[in-house]
């Protein structure tokens, strides 16, 4: 046991001293600022208005119409410009040169086809901006709706009263109780889950798979299997590694924690004034229980995956050689990975449920749904259990592996040598 | 010398696919001995050693150290292995790696750190503790892995070829911490295929060769039974009559001829002062005539032949 700890020690202090761990220690949090300023610089952004022309070619009100609707508090402003048919291309051509020049966002083609058949056409450098189209399409179809009630000959007021829009706030219920996130919160919530276990189990199962390696390379292996068992190594070497994954979260979580509480003063140091929550991030409360399964299923997740790199690892003879005899291990986190916006469609869909079942994807698929809707709490049991004995399956099959693997040079052993070298 | 065996090997064997590395190997080494494993590459004595350390699990044949059952694992607080296969953690500062592995093998942080500090001092690298091992020339990592075997005061050190890797200076200071390490009481067992080494090191010596022992028992009796019939000889130019002579199977057994000298194995019971008188009297003009011992190596290659005291490659790969 003593040895162990000389082992975890070790690895955990060479591990925290090296420049990758300082640098990526500070740029975790300083990401995390910028996922909480970009989404604002953003959103200011959004709210400097768009310039745009109304080409209005229609007989109707149709083109003054959505010139008045835009005058509302809109991030939109329209200036109309009435043209004929036959001078539409002349104008347009002019500006063209204008969006060109930058000086206009772009412009709308209203005809009467608009009206009658609902065409329209809008061409401008904005096109990609999903909120600048969502705008104009809502004030294209809120005027063509006018227009054609009014030639019904519907009173403009019971219009008016009619396009009153509705408004929906979505609030989860997790245990029985309704709770203050909302669905908006819960969905970034688990997304952030999910990012966060993938790069941690991949990022850390890697280290350990760099770590065998080195030992191998380098032959300090030799020096080492003969004071140390094999299994005492490998496992120095998971838990140490796993410690310096835990430390590094430790500083992000708790740097995130400080980021969040005085988010007011990051913004101010980037001269941005508090958006109360419009246009921001939803910030998701993060309830113990969550923590908890996180941590649970990051550990669980991480030794299973360790493992078995250290394993692909003791096979190599070199860093190369084992970046591409990896490729099946990181395809087991891949899968899940793939199929993760199912998951959060449809967090308790068959597929996620399923997912959250099969122990390689469970460290993963789980937690996410977790964050994303309250999960029975059987069905967790479930997946820990399942997650659990195959770790033990896993460490066993992979310690043995390791055994005989790290005095090994030359040849990559093939399946029916590592099946020999399991059963002896 | 007190029979107290800290190493005992009985007929132990083993295989890997298609050929055998050690065969019925059985060596005997007493405390406070200075113990040669010798052998061409490809032998089997990095095998052997493997073995004696636990790394490998030998096929048949058991292994006691310090009289116990135990695995050299184990006992690993008392025995320094000193691996062919060089390697350090190459990162790491040298003093950090000497007081991990000083710790692997059962030494508190305190006392680690205490020898390592005393070594790196002893052997010249005090300017370079704080160095990654990287940084060091390749010399300078051999003397950091030699420290890393003895820092904690091993009273067995199983050395695979310690000398290879070093200019003659440092090879010089090696041998000398190795004598030290004897006089003051340790076991020393090691390999190596230079057998002037094991000449001047070694007061026992057992020569393997293709995994089996040829040889075994204390050098000096091992000169008594096989030398005194060697004569070493440098003429002035050579005659026919002298060549004439050394082909007298009567008187010389083997020859080993070249223009103006010459080794020689007389047959047994031949008086050498007999030929002398020969070689005078046929105007033979000798400028040396040395009645000696053999020498290990001679020793070695008159038992087993020129044949086998040459490696075969794909036993030397596999003993690395």
């Amino acid at each position: 046991m003593r040895k162990i700890w000389v082992v975890i020690r070790r690895e955990f202090v060479e591990k925290v001293r090296t420049k990758w761990f300082i640098l990526s220690t500070v740029l975790g949090p300083v990401m995390m600022a910028a996922f909480i300023v970009v989404p604002m610089r953003m959103a200011e952004r959004d709210a400097t208005e768009r310039s745009i022309r109304i080409l209005d070619a229609s007989t109707s009100e149709l083109g003054r119409r959505i010139e008045d609707l835009l005058a509302g508090p809109l991030p939109v402003r329209a200036e109309r410009i009435g043209v004929t048919v036959p001078e539409m291309a002349d104008v347009a051509d002019s500006l063209n040169a204008l969006v060109g020049e930058k000086v206009l966002d772009g412009y709308l083609i209203v005809t009467d086809a608009t009206a009658s058949e609902g065409e329209a056409e809008y061409r401008g450098s904005n096109v990609s901006s999903h909120a600048d189209m969502q705008v104009l399409e809502q004030v294209l179809s809120e005027a063509v709706l006018t227009a054609r009630l009014a030639r019904e000959g519907v009173d403009r007021a019971v219009v008016a009263w009619a396009q009153i829009p509705v408004r929906m706030r979505a609030v989860s219920i997790r245990g029985g109780e309704v709770t203050e996130s909302s669905g908006q919160a819960a969905f970034v919530l688990a997304y952030v889950v999910w990012m966060l276990l993938y790069l941690t189990i991949l990022v850390y199962g890697v280290q350990v798979m760099g770590a065998v390696v080195e030992e191998k390379t380098s032959r300090v292996i030799e020096v080492l299997v003969s004071s140390l068992r094999p299994f005492q190594l490998l496992a120095g070497k998971v838990v140490g590694v796993g410690a310096v994954g835990l430390f590094q979260m430790s500083i992000w979580g708790v740097s995130a924690w400080w980021l969040y509480r005085n988010r007011s003063l990051v913004l101010e140091l980037f001269g941005m004034p508090e958006a109360g929550g419009s246009g921001g991030l939803a910030f998701p409360e993060v309830s113990l229980d969550t923590l908890v399964i996180v941590l649970a299923y990051f550990l669980l997740g991480y030794f299973l995956y360790a493992a078995m790199f250290a394993a692909v690892a003791a096979t190599s003879n070199s860093e190369a050689e084992a970046r591409q005899a990896q490729l099946p291990v990181v395809m087991l986190l891949i899968v899940p990975t793939l199929l993760m916006l199912g998951i959060l469609q449809e967090p308790d869909g068959a597929m996620a449920v399923t997912l959250s079942l099969i122990p390689f994807c469970a460290p993963i698929a789980m937690p996410v749904r977790w964050a994303a809707v309250s999960v029975p709490a059987a069905e967790v049991a479930a997946s820990l259990a399942v997650l659990a004995v195959t770790l033990v399956l896993v460490v066993w099959v992979a310690a043995r592996i390791y055994r005989v693997g790290i005095l090994m040079h030359g040849k990559r052993p093939g399946l029916a040598d590592l099946m020999r070298w399991i059963r002896a | 010398m007190v029979h107290d065996p800290i190493i005992e090997l009985d007929r132990v064997t083993k295989q890997y696919s298609g050929h055998t590395a050690v065969r019925d190997l059985s060596l005997n080494v007493q405390r406070g001995a200075v113990y040669g494993l010798l052998g061409p590459n490809g032998a089997g004595k990095t095998t052997t050693l493997r073995m004696i350390m636990n790394i490998i699990v030998p096929d048949r044949g058991n292994i006691r150290l310090f009289g116990s059952g135990s695995a050299g694992r184990d006992l690993s607080h008392m025995i320094g292995y000193l691996p062919e296969e060089r390697g350090l953690y190459r990162k790491m500062r040298v003093f950090d790696v000497l007081v991990f592995l000083a710790e692997t093998k059962g030494v508190s942080r305190r006392v680690a750190k205490e020898q390592a500090s005393e070594w790196i001092d002893k052997l010249g690298l005090g300017d370079w503790s704080r160095t990654a091992v990287n940084d060091l020339s390749k010399g300078m990592q051999q003397k950091v892995q030699f420290i890393a075997t003895v820092l904690h005061q091993p009273e067995l050190l199983i050395l695979d070829e310690p000398f290879s890797g070093f200019d003659p200076v440092n090879t010089q200071r090696m041998k000398d911490v190795v004598v030290e390490l004897a006089h003051r009481g340790a076991t020393v067992l090691f390999s190596t295929h230079i057998m002037e080494q094991a000449e001047k090191l070694c007061d026992s010596v057992c020569i393997i060769s293709r995994g089996q022992t040829v040889l075994d028992g204390r050098v000096a009796e091992i000169r008594r039974e096989h030398g005194g019939r060697t004569v070493t000889l440098s003429v002035d130019g050579g005659s026919e009559a002298l060549s004439r002579l050394l082909a007298d199977r009567t008187v010389v057994a083997r020859a080993d001829q070249y223009p103006q000298y010459a080794e020689l194995e007389l047959v047994e019971g031949a008086d050498p002062q007999r030929l002398l008188a020969a070689m005078v009297q046929e105007g033979v003009r000798v400028r040396r005539f040395e009645v000696g011992e053999a020498s290990l190596h001679k020793i070695f290659v008159d038992l087993v032949g020129v044949d086998a005291a040459t490696p075969r490659a794909e036993e030397a790969e596999q003993d690395a």
